[in-house]
């Protein structure tokens, strides 16, 4: 059978394969300048605990991912009633106010109480110590004013796509924050 | 089969029945081991105050009457008139109460009202957050008192023959007005000349009560103890202790309300560990009202476990002529009505 001519004339293999590795190599640039604008004007999220939210049940010490946990306590210090007898210091029922291990709630020791004036003390929290077991955020929840909550630090974690412990956060208090606002902070009223 | 044998043979049948029991039983045993492990290590840093819960019924001598809701939310203090009637300030109203818990009257208010009580004249005296407004028995309003200096944040008041008490948590002080508003003096400031240490309180939870021998109550939460001070501003004594056990005050802060029965014993209330006990006109403990376990299933210990208590929870109360203790629980605005056991 006789075609009629055509315009099309059949293409080279290797003109095929030039043309090919041409589209992918502008394909990969517009994906390389996408990603870089994306990443510009978007935001990165990363892991927080909503400290409304936690019910201080202690899992933020255990399922991290690391050696030990990203979570820490942190202190709003416009909260503190500075007590003398801090519930998040002291175990609920002290032999004595002081610094004996017999009497301190925190685990590791990652509390340090210092005299301000006649009755007030100034609880700091040591983080390389601190491990995260939220008993001092009960304590200070459950009789004080919660000025002891959990944040996740940003310095240690690992930002895991899942993260392990909001796998079992029993009150979903784990979420996703704006990487340039990583932190949600109790304030006073 | 010989009964001497002490290898005796089973049949296929004894086998499988004995078999099947011994599974189920080291399954059962199984479970409950497990679960217990399960939760030690759920909960290896849990803060367990579960102990103190529990106390000794012997002590607990009142009895529940009555349960009541308040109708309005955000209730904050209880107090009860000469007449006998139920005043709750709730949110921006005093609501009126029967004692039975019927609702009678409602006093709308411009703010939020932290506290309210009932001159010997039927005159309704409400802490609005920082003033004082007084109404008449119908809740028409009669005068808008100044507010006081500093930081003002009343959260009590307490009405004499001839004075009115309000405890102002913000300037942590008490103040003495006649009952026309004129301000007289600031009691319970610290002053080291008069021998007063002031009053410490990390959470806004001041009361103030006026006994029958003239002398104010007024709670020291950040000291755990109750102090006594004449109208003029002298500390005359005071009492209680720091300790979660049963005849101290538990927590950083307690108690965080106070009521007065007739003969000037003391009903004391506290927070984080929800109890009201009774103190003799001394302070020796006496006998418990509410234990712990009494709030269970009422909210206050849902409370205390969510996040956010810190300035929900707690309870206050008042007591009438017949000794009939009255506690609010600010958590869930319920009203228990409890009158002492028969002996």
């Amino acid at each position: 059978m006789n075609l009629p001519p055509s315009n099309n004339a059949p293409i080279s293999r290797r003109d095929f394969l030039r043309a090919g590795l041409r589209s992918a190599a502008l394909a990969g640039l517009g994906g390389v300048a996408g990603l870089v604008a994306w990443r510009t004007g978007a935001d990165n999220l990363v892991w927080q605990i909503d400290p409304q939210k936690c019910l201080r049940c202690g899992l933020c010490a255990t399922s991290c991912v690391l050696e030990q946990s990203a979570v820490k306590c942190v202190h709003t210090f416009a909260m503190c009633g500075y007590c003398q007898l801090c519930t998040g210091y002291f175990e609920p029922d002290p032999i004595d106010l002081n610094t004996g291990a017999e009497n301190v709630l925190c685990p590791t020791g990652a509390i340090i109480r210092k005299f301000v004036e006649d009755p007030y003390y100034e609880y700091t929290i040591d983080e390389s110590l601190c491990i995260g077991c939220a008993k001092c955020v009960d304590g200070c929840n459950r009789f004080g004013n919660g000025s002891l909550y959990l944040q996740v630090r940003h310095d240690r974690c690992l930002n895991c796509n899942e993260c392990s412990i909001a796998r079992v956060c029993p009150a979903d208090a784990f979420r996703r924050v704006p990487a340039s606002r990583p932190y949600l902070l109790k304030t006073t009223h | 089969m010989n009964p001497r044998d002490p290898f005796p043979q089973f049949d296929r049948r004894t086998f499988f029945r004995h078999g099947t029991a011994s599974a189920l039983a080291l399954t059962a045993a199984g479970k409950l081991a497990g679960a217990r492990l399960h939760a030690a290590a759920r909960e290896p840093f849990a803060y367990d105050v579960s102990k103190y819960r529990n106390v000794d019924p012997a002590l607990v001598r009142y009895e529940p009457v009555a349960r009541f809701r308040c109708p309005k939310p955000e209730a904050r203090r209880v107090s009860l008139g000469p007449d006998g009637r139920v005043y709750v300030a709730a949110s921006k109203h005093i609501c009126v109460l029967s004692p039975e818990g019927s609702p009678l009257a409602e006093i709308g208010c411009p703010v939020a009202a932290r506290a309210v009580a009932v001159g010997h004249d039927g005159r309704l005296f409400a802490a609005l957050q920082n003033h004082v407004e007084v109404f008449d028995a119908q809740g028409r309003p009669l005068a808008v008192w100044d507010v006081p200096k500093g930081r003002p944040f009343l959260t009590a008041i307490a009405v004499g023959s001839k004075d009115v008490f309000v405890a102002d948590s913000g300037n942590r002080v008490v103040h003495r007005y006649d009952l026309e508003g004129k301000p007289l003096r600031r009691i319970g400031e610290k002053d080291a000349a008069r021998n007063i240490p002031g009053i410490i309180l990390p959470s806004p939870f001041l009361d103030v009560e006026l006994g029958p021998d003239g002398l104010l109550r007024v709670n020291n939460p950040g000291r755990h103890r109750v102090e006594l001070y004449t109208p003029d501003g002298d500390l005359e004594r005071w009492w209680g202790r720091p300790s979660i056990a049963i005849d101290g005050f538990c927590g950083c802060c307690n108690p965080v309300g106070l009521a007065l029965l007739k003969d000037g014993r003391c009903v004391t209330f506290e927070k984080g560990l929800p109890r009201a006990k009774v103190y003799d006109a001394e302070g020796k403990f006496e006998c418990v009202v509410a234990p712990p376990d009494f709030f269970k299933d009422t909210g206050t210990e849902e409370s205390v476990m969510a996040a956010e208590q810190t300035s929900h929870g707690g309870l206050d109360g008042a007591a009438d002529a017949q000794g009939r203790v009255f506690i609010l629980e600010l958590a869930s605005g319920l009203i228990h009505v409890l009158k002492p056991k028969q002996a």
